[in-house]
């Protein structure tokens, strides 16, 4: 291995180092820690501005929703053909927002991808908040959520004696999403452990030093502990790598299993997983560059990090190109009447101008990042990444609305138009995104310290094997 | 004991609830019931007689009474109408919960449908067809249908108004006897047509007080020009009766007599039997009874099928349409032609020189265009069917081309074989004359006192007798009707009518059978009848309608003494019609001359046309505030809560107009905004505008909703007329519609073949269709046991009238959503109507489709659903288990015809107490955020098996087999065209399925494996060689 090192030594140029500039163990943990340090009478101003702007979003959410639960889905656009709109885009986005956490936190971490860690703890983070978001969905798309609430768990009941219906996918969905859910939380918290120990043996205040205490869950960091901790999150990430590609693959069953033309087809999981993957790396970088930019993190978050991001949008983006030019070409090859006029519908009919717009925003985009120069300009990847999750949500959307508002009988066609409810709903769950981001941000350690640590270690064994050499 | 009645309850000091104009309603009828005053009020015993029980009060008291009858429970129907028993010891035969069902008559446009009424606890709730009527063959139209939600109507009028404030009848009673109405010579009558041998006899007791009184039967969708053109024809009062039955080719000269006509239910059935190929089915049956597998045998089969369908095909009559504005008829027809109102006059004229049935006449038209050879095709097809055509006109169609259809059926030998001559009272004047007479009587102030009973004059009369005025200069003008409209507030004074079914009255059908119009319900707001009100002015002995009809028929009826009339007059209301009172075949002979002078006063239309037809909503307005009529699709326009100038698309397109585009018709001083449609298939040149919207004076329904005609609809121009203009204005109407695509995309959604070619290869419907062989993994569900229900449509006799669409609505409880969801896409309608384009745009034909849910056996929408809130019944039913839906909309995104219908709001938000009468309490009111769907109507499955284990047990017998038709789906009930056959599956026996073995059966989205239950005999159109 050294002796490759050396003799490759141009390579570090092409490789550059995961942490920059003069770090050492304490200044990392004191670049993390100390944000969340911050006396409250402290915060800085900007914060509270910010976090006064996302909570009234949220609020307002909280009065659609309220509108909507007492007035019925009619305040919504929805309607028949279109049954389902904006409510189940918005849940297939937010869901697929969620992946990146996962995949980087999970996946990147069993492939050993050692550029993950600084990235990993706000993207985990992310997965919570967007799995939040997205639940939302699946109980207030529902005529009657107050049923909906626990008739769609399977809960021993009395009073009716019955299942769910195991053959529906949207039970499916519940467990797949709820399973998701869980699993990213604990992942999540296990990661923190340590770092909220770290938190713990700084805090001067003893309430803020209680509040760690038990939240560090005791620890002590002694080998025994980081032996169990290791195994721990071995499991943890093996459990959540399928999760990654089940979620949506199941998410995409919703639409795969069905009869309706531009919903019944075997392409939807992996189509599914790689928009998922594509948008939530989107997300992750939309956010990580205000975030890297406003905490000074610049020298945690590397261009490095960026720039793989920015390859994994790359790869994933062509992957959902490829996937909508084979939905075209099967609908062709297929000689089925009604998938071929639901394509031509979706490129031509009344909602070209979504499809346009997904087309251009998730095929073009990101091709742009072929080139180096694009792809490590931080103003040209906060544009594509906010281009890209447009371009996802009008995937959703095309999918579900031009699916439904033609199918099979021409005489039940229709469109479909929001209302303001629907724009506002959509609206409030950035609301509440926004807000625990904001909170995460304040209160935690947006970087896996003791990962961080680990990180920095190789580098400085590398760096010192080859002043050695 | 005795009989109780029930006195003013004001007067009785009986609790009144609220001011009368509110919207307080008490919450429950329990709240109501346990007042103290309400106790008491019940128990009294009382004295006066029922009748008068509400006179000045608000219909509350009568729910109030509704609610008494709860504790007094004899309502049963409350009939004979003064008894009300108490069933302390319980009334004989009743059952509480059970339905009953009731003969009874609705009387419209001059005649009366004979109709069986559902009764739930003494409250109508459904309307169906007596079959054993000769008008209704035990169908009954939209109308019909919704005329249950009518009698429920909140906005009705309740109270007697006096110069627009709320009055009592005794003050009415009052001034009509200070009125100094001497020999009658100031008095008039308006009425709508009446069939009413009652009335007839009462009005004669009028005329014998009042001897210069006047009566005037004016109906805005008039039939006069029927009267007046076999007038000229035949020179005496003749009616014609079609016998369409027996008719193989049947040309219609603007007569819309599959749709809109008064006489459409029984024209509809007696056309829809030359359209039914079903006898072949049965032969096929048995062939698939004795199966063999033996190639030579099955070919011989197949080619004997072949054969065998010819056969019947060729039997298949032949429909020629001429008309300018799409009709129902227009859209069953094998050939149409559409023209402007004008050239029908000139068509008629041609055709009729061409078969030479009027002496001297030559055809004025070279034969060069597609209207040339169609005339010279259908003059050779008349000829060749003498004696087995017939030639009908329309009611909007001048006296002149009934005159020539007439002229052309009796010179083919028609008259007595397809065209039956009744006598008919020879008409006096005709009504138009006489409206005009009387605005000009008024105007030089003759007519002291106006009685109008029933109708809307002022919004109805033509526009330039200006009645709205006219009106008020009468000293006293009465207005008797069921809304306080247009009319009941530009005359003196207003009596709340009594609805159809809350009264005794009588009526002819249009053979002249007569039928006692029994009440369902006690007059709910104490209005009056017709027949009252005349008694009232002729001062009769008997004032109360039972006994003025009991009366009369008591005259009439057989029956040497009491007993026996009794027995007879029993009989009449039991079955609803009176035997013996057909009228009698006549002769007729044709005055050539009479008809050739008349031809020569024909003229050529000028400038733009426009033509005036009845809604098929509001009628001629009548109907504006009824919601399920509002909200029920125009067959051809798909509109709702709404009329508009329908225009062709090529006119459209030289105007430059767009749907929805506002444009002023004017003439002389009248003058119309309108929004504009385009209507495929309609005549270039010219525009038809549906009468009845607009009103101005109406309930919450209809108030403003769509265009008054009416106000450009004059004495001269009363169906039709030339020389307007039309001018586009600023400004955009949105129509709502109920199908926004008309055309087909190339889908064999409804599948259809010429007569020709269906001969040759009767696979030809199957193979329109490429069905993929379809395997499971797994094992198909086998619904090989007990009933399995299944439905087949004939696509060939569906005309598309929208019947089973309100009879679905009333015996579902399905609520309407208005216009704003309509447009949103929201309407309820488990049952829908498909209508679909096929050809050119300027001249399409059209194809209709009833469309209820599949019932699909392997439903898409079942496995989909996360609660399981629907699923299969053992006997093939997709049931829906509302209470377990939670409303995921999945099942309805999954469905492939997307006959799934989600409450999206509460559409029962708005719905009032009174109209909550109207329920049918065997079927559940859904509540917001659940999925609701066509289930077969379970319920009358279920009532019927009720009743057979019922009866078993009583017998101590085995439970028997449910039998063929034993069951009626509510649409299939009131089917006019009998398209629709419902049944068990299982039973080889059953019409359905032998339907389902026809060559013409196929399955919707066959190819999706979903084995839906309802299928579809295919569309078979009999065009004639020679046009192609």
């Amino acid at each position: 291995m050294a002796d490759l090192a050396i003799k490759h030594n141009p390579l570090l140029e092409t490789n550059p180092p995961l942490v920059q500039g003069p770090q050492d163990y304490n200044s990392v943990t004191e670049v993390v820690s100390s944000p969340t340090e911050i006396p409250l009478n402290k915060t800085p101003l900007r914060w509270y501005i910010a976090i006064g702007i996302t909570s009234s979003i949220l609020g307002m959410m909280g009065l659609v929703l309220t509108y909507l639960v007492a007035t019925g889905i009619g305040v919504w656009g929805n309607n028949r053909p279109v049954g389902w709109a904006w409510d189940i885009t918005n849940f297939v986005f937010w869901i697929g927002i969620g992946h990146a956490g996962t995949l980087i936190s999970a996946i990147l971490f069993l492939f050993r991808q050692k550029w993950r860690t600084s990235i990993n703890r706000s993207a985990e983070a992310m997965t919570l908040f967007a799995v939040a978001c997205a639940a939302i969905f699946p109980l207030f798309h529902t005529g009657r959520p107050w049923r909906a609430a626990y008739w769609l768990l399977p809960l021993p009941n009395t009073d009716l004696n019955m299942w769910q219906n195991f053959r529906s996918p949207l039970i499916w969905d519940v467990f797949a999403v709820s399973t998701y859910g869980t699993v990213s939380l604990l992942f999540w918290f296990v990661g923190l452990v340590p770092d909220l120990a770290t938190l713990r043996d700084r805090a001067v205040d003893n309430v803020r030093k209680k509040i760690f205490a038990v939240a560090s869950l005791g620890w002590r960091g002694t080998a025994k502990a980081w032996r169990h901790y290791e195994a721990a999150y071995l499991i943890l990430a093996g459990i959540s790598t399928p999760l990654v590609l089940s979620v949506h693959s199941i998410v995409s069953f919703d639409f795969a299993t069905s009869v309706i033309p531009g919903w019944h087809t075997t392409i939807f999981p992996p189509y599914f997983v790689a928009g998922a993957v594509f948008s939530g790396f989107a997300m992750v970088m939309t956010l990580m560059l205000i975030a890297r930019w406003v905490m000074k993190l610049e020298n945690l978050i590397t261009m490095k990090h960026l720039e793989n991001m920015n390859k994994i949008i790359l790869v994933t983006g062509s992957i959902v190109g490829y996937a909508y030019a084979t939905e075209f070409f099967i609908a062709w090859y297929s000689g089925n009447a009604y998938e071929r006029f639901t394509f031509i519908n979706r490129a031509f009919g009344p909602y070209a101008w979504a499809y346009w717009t997904m087309v251009s925003c998730n095929v073009i985009t990101p091709q742009f990042f072929w080139f180096k120069k694009l792809r490590t300009s931080i103003p040209v990847m906060f544009v594509l990444s906010i281009v890209v999750n447009i371009g996802m949500w009008f995937e959703r959307f095309v999918i579900i609305v031009t699916s439904l508002h033609r199918d099979y009988l021409p005489s039940s066609w229709g469109y479909f138009r929001p209302t303001w409810v629907d724009i506002c709903l959509f609206i409030g769950t950035f609301g509440l995104f926004l807000t625990l981001f904001l909170l995460f941000c304040r209160f935690l350690p947006v970087i896996a310290i003791s990962e961080v640590k680990g990180v920095l270690a190789q580098q400085r064994h590398q760096a010192h094997e080859e002043a050695a050499h | 004991m005795n009989l109780i009645s029930i006195t003013n309850t004001k007067q009785n000091g009986a609790p009144v609830l609220g001011d009368v104009t509110g919207k307080s309603y008490w919450r429950s009828l329990n709240q109501l019931a346990d007042t103290a005053d309400f106790k008491q009020w019940v128990t009294r015993e009382f004295s006066s007689t029922a009748t008068d029980l509400l006179d000045g009060n608000s219909r509350r008291t009568v729910l109030k009474l509704m609610a008494a009858s709860f504790g007094l429970a004899g309502l049963t129907a409350c009939r004979p109408v003064a008894h009300i028993l108490p069933n302390t010891k319980g009334v004989e035969d009743y059952i509480p919960g059970a339905a009953t069902f009731y003969s009874t008559a609705m009387p419209m446009n001059g005649v009366v449908n004979g109709l069986l009424v559902e009764t739930h606890d003494g409250r109508p709730t459904k309307i169906e067809g007596n079959p054993d009527h000769p008008m209704s063959l035990g169908a009954a139209n939209s109308f019909a249908q919704a005329s249950v939600l009518g009698l429920y109507d909140p906005d009705r009028s309740k109270v007697v108004l006096e110069a627009g404030k709320e009055s009592t009848f005794e003050k009415f009673e009052a001034a009509l006897k200070a009125a100094n109405l001497a020999d009658g010579s100031g008095l008039r009558f308006v009425t709508l047509a009446n069939a009413s041998p009652t009335f007839t006899w009462l009005k004669s007791q009028v005329l014998a007080k009042y001897p210069k009184a006047g009566f005037i039967e004016y109906e805005p969708i008039s039939h006069d020009a029927m009267r007046e053109g076999a007038e000229m024809a035949f020179g005496t009062g003749v009616a014609i009766h079609k016998q369409l039955d027996k008719a193989k080719i049947i040309v219609s000269l603007d007569y819309d007599f599959l749709g809109l006509d008064a006489l459409s239910i029984m024209l509809t059935k007696l056309f829809s039997k030359g359209r039914k190929l079903a006898e072949e089915s049965e032969e096929e049956g048995e062939h698939a009874a004795a199966e063999h597998k033996d190639e030579k045998t099955e070919n011989k089969k197949v080619e004997h099928a072949a054969e065998h369908a010819a056969e019947k095909a060729a039997e298949m009559n032949r429909l020629y349409s001429v008309e300018t504005n799409y009709s129902l008829t227009g859209g069953m027809a094998d050939h149409r032609l559409r023209l402007k109102p004008s050239e029908i006059v000139t068509f008629a004229r041609d055709l009729a020189a061409k078969l030479g049935a009027v002496p001297g006449l030559n055809v004025m038209q070279p034969a060069t265009d597609k209207r040339g050879k169609f005339l010279d095709a259908l003059a050779k097809d008349l000829k060749a069917h003498s004696g087995e055509c017939i030639v009908m006109a329309g009611p909007k169609q001048p006296a002149i081309v009934h005159a020539l259809a007439h002229s052309i059926n009796a010179s083919l030998g028609n008259i007595g074989k397809t065209a039956i001559a009744w006598a008919s009272t020879k008409g006096e004047v005709s009504p138009l004359d006489a409206m005009r007479t009387l605005a000009g009587e008024i105007n030089s102030g003759k007519v002291q006192a106006l009685m109008i009973l029933g109708g809307n004059p002022v919004y109805t009369a033509p526009a330039d007798l200006n009645f709205a005025d006219a009106i008020k200069k009468v000293p006293l003008s009465v207005h008797l009707g069921l809304d306080a409209d247009e009319t009941a507030m530009a005359a003196k004074w207003h009596i709340p009518e009594a609805h159809y079914l809350e009264s005794w009255g009588d009526g002819r059908a249009v053979d002249g059978t007569a039928t006692i119009q029994q009440p369902l319900i006690e007059a709910m707001y104490g209005g009056k009848s017709a027949i009252e009100m005349l008694a009232l002015v002729a001062g009769t002995k008997d004032q109360r309608g039972y006994d003025l009809v009991r009366t009369y028929w008591s005259g009439q009826l057989p029956g040497k003494d009491t007993t026996a009339k009794d027995q007879a007059w029993r009989e009449a209301l039991h079955s609803g019609v009176i035997p013996g009172t057909k009228t009698a075949e006549s002769k007729a002979t044709l005055d050539g001359k009479s008809v050739g002078a008349q031809v020569a006063k024909i003229a050529d239309g000028k400038g733009f046309e426009i033509a005036f037809y009845p809604s098929s909503q509001a009628y001629d307005g009548r109907f504006a505030n009824n919601g399920w009529l509002q909200e029920l699709p125009d067959p051809m326009t798909k509109l709702v809560w709404g009329n508009a100038l329908l225009i062709s698309p090529k006119y459209a397109k030289d105007q430059g107009l767009a749907d929805g585009d506002m444009v002023t018709v004017s003439k002389g001083n009248l003058k119309l905004d309108v929004a504009v449609m385009t209507q495929p298939g309609h005549a270039d040149g010219c525009g038809s505008i549906a009468l009845g919207f607009g009103r101005t004076v109406c309930g919450r329904v209809g108030k403003g909703v769509g265009f008054n005609a009416y106000a450009i609809r004059t004495t001269n121009d009363f169906w039709s007329g030339d020389g307007f203009t039309i001018t586009k204005t600023a400004g955009k109407h949105v129509h709502a519609t109920t199908q926004e695509h008309g055309l087909m995309e190339g889908r064999p959604v409804v599948r259809e073949a010429k007569i020709d070619d269906y001969k040759k290869t009767p696979k030809i419907i199957e193979e329109m269709n490429e069905v993929p062989l379809l395997k499971s993994i797994y094992e198909d569900l086998k619904y090989d046991k007990g009933n399995q229900w299944g439905m087949s449509i004939d696509l060939n006799s569906c005309t598309g009238c929208n019947a089973c669409v309100v009879a679905c609505q009333s015996e579902n409880n399905i609520p309407i959503v208005g216009k704003e969801q309509v447009l949103k896409g929201r309407e309820m309608h488990w049952l829908r109507m498909d209508r679909y384009y096929t050809g050119d745009e300027n001249d399409p034909q059209v194809v209709t489709q009833a469309l209820p849910c599949l019932q699909c056996e392997n439903a898409p929408c079942e496995n989909v659903c996360p609660v399981a809130a629907t699923n299969h019944s053992p006997e093939g039913l997709n049931d829906m288990a509302y209470n377990r839906c939670v409303g995921t909309r999945y099942c309805a995104n999954n469905c492939p015809v997307k006959v799934r219908h989600f409450n999206f709001l509460n559409w029962h938000k708005t719905t009032e107490e009174v109209q909550k009468m109207s329920f049918n309490p065997n079927v559940t009111v859904r509540m917001r955020g659940i999925m609701e769907k066509c289930t077969y109507c379970v319920q009358r499955i279920q009532e019927t098996k009720i009743q057979i284990k019922a009866e078993a047990r009583a017998a101590g017998k085995e439970i028997r087999a449910i039998k063929d038709g034993e069951i009626k789906t509510a649409c299939q009930q009131t089917c006019p065209a009998d398209a629709i056959v419902f049944g068990n599956i299982n039973d080889p026996n059953s019409q359905v399925a032998k339907l389902k073995k026809h060559e013409r059966n196929y399955a919707l989205l066959a190819e999706l494996n979903i084995k839906p239950r309802t299928t579809y005999l295919a569309k078979l159109r009999n065009p004639n060689p020679e046009l192609g």
